[in-house]
């Protein structure tokens, strides 16, 4: 029984989350196959003629080499060499093929024969270590000097001069071959398969080849390549990873070999592309379509702190609280005596004016210590006394409080004639205590009242909720839709005012370029306002500069007045209390469900995501992928690729350049389909299905693949190499030496000389 | 040197590494005295350019000697008299004859080639560039850029296609290294040189 974590709810829209796969895919480990064995015998065996040839079908991908003897290619490997200088060691190292994966640093400096994306032989040197270790590995021993076997090697369509040129060097004067001859993969594969007059389609590592074929005789005029092929698949999977996942494929992490290996595991071609990515992402049925692969990740660790060190830690807190708290008691204390010490002086001082013999041995006091007059000591005096009895009865408390009394403000009444300077400036004093008593009490006054009003409302509300359950309710409704409108107003004033050409912004450049003008209003003055406009007298000028400060965030928001965010909670947890319509679902948290959510759905899966857990961070699920990546070979358009699709390309050959051919129909009878692209789930009836729709109505179209997409091609050229007439293809090494770099005898399996 | 399988370790790595080496073991079907030629690794750029460069002056050459009587029509001679050798071959692209020889050269290639073998004053009729796939002249379906489904919409300040609302909100909130990111994966970022 599945079990969900969350109920099902009969009316929610809300889609059931998954619980997690059961199958999580991993990532491959490097394609690590041990050391290829060498094996003498047939060296040996055919010592005796020196007849039999070695097969090498030179690919982008693999390498696979055998005697001509054999029903498949012993050797298999990709063109790979990695040659440098070990620095622990300090010796010269190099692997050759697959035998570099058993190393990260002979694997990072690994180089291919081919550049990547193409099929014409690019880097010599890793050619030449491959040839090597492939007669190595066949147990040539040179003793006649060279390699004494005729040697039959694959091309690339159309191959340029130069390869040709520059192979034939390395295998005739390098190795001293006796006889070289070449031909074209796809027609050694399509020959092998039986055929005679067909469309070759070869779909492979870097590129994909159609060849009309008639009688055994390919119109190489007529054939195209298109420039995609598996190695290109790729390169575009990983792209597509890259931006789905910002951050998780990184070349260090991922290695293509890993993301090829996905390639194969994870994809295939879709019979209606339109329809199936339309459906792909739907809900129902999404855990069987979409595939998650777990990349190597670290548990992020989080210190347990035990009961014990918990509590140790409060224990440390709060003794370093309870020290600062003593030391500060402790100076305040030292204060209070200081102050205490003072005012005993003061007093003292205040003894001694009183009882001064003179007046002006009492004004000598009285300077001393820089007091106006004694009443100003005076008054000294009892300040000192009044902050000392208030400090002591909040530190010590060993005083008792002093009533409250409510001030008196005798002088107050007295009228001002009657007083003296003394008296007026006392009268003053008692009117500023006076006015701030009342404040405080007003103030006072004013909180009690609002809480009462606010009781009042909620009172009143109550009632009317009583009373009138219905209209109620619907004003709290129609509410919280005024509150979910502004929200929506604001969030898009925001975003227009970040868009230069919406009409927020405008305006806003409006009141920019009028505060910054010399004539803000306008060209006419107004009468009667000579210079200045009066800009700032009003409070609500100055809410201008709010307006066009552009980079407003939300903390301005929260202090503004109306916090829309609060208020929506607060009516929405209202309307959940007693509306009995209003559930869960239809508050504004669950509008951004994630479960509806398109993007979460690609992205993520149907399964819940937890952002802090670092397994599912470094997660990746393949959906739409899986169809995505191989159909750029139908339509190029999707990888950017400007060239026609394969069906496009076929319709092209068949319909406009051999219209008239008599074989045409023939030809569209026998589609054969070759190569490592082949392989994809769906190729084939794709094919025909597309074929059909493009092709007239009486032309029977047949497709077909050989037995087996990779290995033909070496099987053609092996069986090839067996038949008579092919001999006299070879070119022998006396006949290159004679005839230049450059010559070629052609055939019908073969390129043809440019 | 970082051990990748976790079955091995040092020793037994050392040992495979010794195993493995290929440099060490002598070659004796190497031809000692043979050196290869400096700078022959050369990238299909530059093979393809200096192809058809290698053309052009044989073209001139035959063209402008009179080694070969112009064919007229379809070209019978074989390809033992097309002199592959470009040393031989005019260096001299500037001339004003060039012209003549284009639209030669055009009116020859238009015409369907009904030879295998390319022969006479005619181009090869087969060459890598000319055997690759012309556009397509079909119109190309949309597709999201965000999710791979059939788009209909566009966004017009990035030009990045968007299959629904939900995602205009993501495409709206990416920044620019991310869109061109996007838009690479079709071919339709801005590159600055």
């Amino acid at each position: 029984m599945p079990h969900f974590t969350i109920p099902i709810l009969a009316d929610s829209g809300r889609n059931t989350p998954k619980e997690p796969p059961t199958d999580t895919f991993h990532l491959s480990d490097p394609p690590y196959q041990g050391q290829l064995p060498t094996d003498l015998s047939t060296y040996r065996r055919s010592a005796s003629t020196g007849d039999t040839a070695i097969i090498i079908d030179n690919g982008s991908f693999s390498i696979r080499a055998g005697w001509q003897t054999e029903a498949t290619p012993r050797l298999q490997f990709p063109p790979l060499m990695a040659r440098y200088t070990d620095r622990k060691l300090n010796r010269k190292l190099m692997f050759i093929g697959s035998e570099i994966y058993f190393d990260g640093t002979a694997r990072g400096q690994a180089k291919s024969i081919y550049e990547p994306g193409s099929n014409i032989v690019n880097n010599w040197d890793v050619q030449e270590g491959v040839l090597d270790y492939v007669w190595l590995k066949l147990g040539i021993d040179g003793q006649q000097g060279g390699v004494d076997r005729p040697v039959v090697m694959t091309e690339p369509l159309a191959n340029t001069t130069y390869t040709r040129k520059v192979m034939s060097e390395i295998l005739y004067e390098l190795y001293n071959v006796p006889a070289v001859a070449y031909g074209v993969d796809s027609l050694f594969s399509y020959n092998y398969n039986g055929g005679t007059t067909g469309l070759v389609i070869s779909s492979a590592h870097t590129s994909t080849h159609l060849i009309p074929v008639v009688d055994k005789q390919p119109l190489l005029s007529h054939a195209t390549r298109l420039d995609w092929g598996r190695a290109q698949c790729v390169e575009f999977l990983t792209r597509l990873l890259k931006v789905k996942y910002p951050g998780l494929i990184t070349s260090s992490k991922v290695t293509d070999t890993q993301i090829e290996d996905l390639v194969r595991n994870h994809c295939y071609v879709s019979q209606d592309y339109r329809e199936e990515t339309l459906r792909m992402l739907e809900w129902a049925g999404l855990e069987d379509r979409d595939q998650l692969v777990q990349l190597p990740f670290q548990e992020k660790e989080i210190i347990q702190k035990t009961e014990e060190e918990l509590k140790m830690a409060e224990e440390r807190r709060r003794e370093g609280g309870r020290r600062l708290q003593e030391q500060a008691a402790k100076m305040r204390l030292d204060k209070l005596i200081k102050k205490e010490q003072e005012t005993e002086y003061l007093k003292d001082v205040l003894i001694r004016v009183q009882e001064a013999p003179t007046k002006k041995a009492a004004r000598e006091l009285l300077d001393e210590e820089e007091f106006k007059d004694e009443a100003a000591l005076d008054r000294k005096i009892k300040e000192m006394e009044k902050t000392i009895r208030k400090q002591r009865n909040k530190d010590v408390g060993d005083l008792e409080e002093e009533s409250k009394e409510v001030p008196a403000y005798p002088l107050l009444s007295t009228p001002d004639d009657e007083l003296d300077e003394d008296g007026i400036r006392a009268k003053k004093a008692q009117r500023l205590l006076k006015a701030n008593h009342d404040a405080r009490a007003r103030a006072k006054a004013e909180k009690e009242a609002e809480k009462e009003r606010q009781a009042e409302v909620q009172r009143q509300d109550d009632a009317y909720r009583e009373r009138d359950f219905e209209s109620w309710v619907n004003d709290r409704r129609a509410e919280r839709q005024t509150v979910v409108q502004r929200i929506r107003d604001r969030d898009r004033l925001k975003a227009d005012l970040g868009n230069r050409k919406s009409q927020a912004s405008q305006m806003r450049m409006k009141h920019i370029a009028n505060l910054a003008s010399d004539n803000p209003n306008g060209k006419k003055r107004r009468r009667g306002n000579a210079d200045d406009d009066g800009f700032g007298a009003d409070d609500a000028d100055w809410g201008i500069y709010r307006e066009i400060q552009a980079g407003r965030n939300d903390d301005d928001e929260e202090d503004e007045e109306e916090d829309l965010g609060a208020q929506l909670k607060g009516l929405e947890t209202l309307l959940l209390r007693f509306d009995p319509q209003f559930t869960e679902q239809s508050t504004q948290e669950a509008q951004r469900d994630w479960t509806k959510s398109l993007y979460h759905a690609f992205a993520r899966g149907p399964y819940a995501f937890d952002q802090e857990s670092a397994k599912e961070s470094a997660q990746f699920h393949l959906n739409v992928e899986r169809i995505r990546v191989p159909e750029v070979i139908f339509q190029p358009s999707i990888a950017g690729v400007d060239q026609a699709g394969l069906v496009e390309l076929v319709e092209s050959i068949m319909m406009e350049r051999l219209s008239g051919h008599a074989q045409r129909d023939a030809m569209l009878k026998d589609v054969f389909v070759t190569g490592g692209y082949a392989m994809f789930q769906g190729f084939e009836e794709r094919l025909v299905t597309e074929l059909r729709a493009v092709l007239p109505l009486e032309a029977a179209v047949k497709v077909r693949r050989a037995r087996i997409p990779v290995l033909d091609a070496w099987r053609g050229a092996a069986g090839w190499a067996g038949t008579e007439e092919s001999r006299g293809k070879f070119v022998s090494r006396g006949e290159w030496m004679e005839k230049g770099g450059e010559y070629l005898r052609e055939h019908n399996l073969g390129n043809v000389f440019t | 040197m970082a051990p990748i399988t976790s079955a091995s370790n040092e020793e037994t790595h050392a040992a495979l590494l010794n195993q493995l080496d290929m440099q060490s073991i002598p070659k004796p079907f190497r031809n000692p005295n043979w050196k290869p030629p400096q700078r022959r690794n050369k990238n299909l750029k530059q093979i393809l350019s200096e192809a058809s460069r290698a053309q052009q002056s044989i073209i001139n050459t035959q063209q402008n000697s009179g080694a070969t009587t112009p064919a007229v029509g379809d070209g019978t001679t074989g390809p033992a008299s097309l002199n592959p050798n470009p040393a031989q071959g005019s260096q001299d692209l500037s001339r004003l004859v060039l012209d003549k020889n284009n639209t030669n050269l055009q009116a020859t290639q238009l015409a369907p080639p009904t030879a295998v073998t390319g022969g006479g004053l005619g181009a090869p009729s087969v060459t890598y560039t000319s055997i690759q796939a012309p556009p397509s002249l079909k119109p190309k379906q949309k597709y999201c850029d965000i999710t791979g489904l059939p788009s209909k919409y566009t966004d017009p300040k990035t030009g990045l296609q968007y299959y629904n609302a939900e995602i205009y909100q993501i495409v709206r909130g990416l920044g620019t290294a991310q869109v061109q990111e996007f838009l690479a994966i079709r071919g339709a970022n801005t590159v600055l040189k």
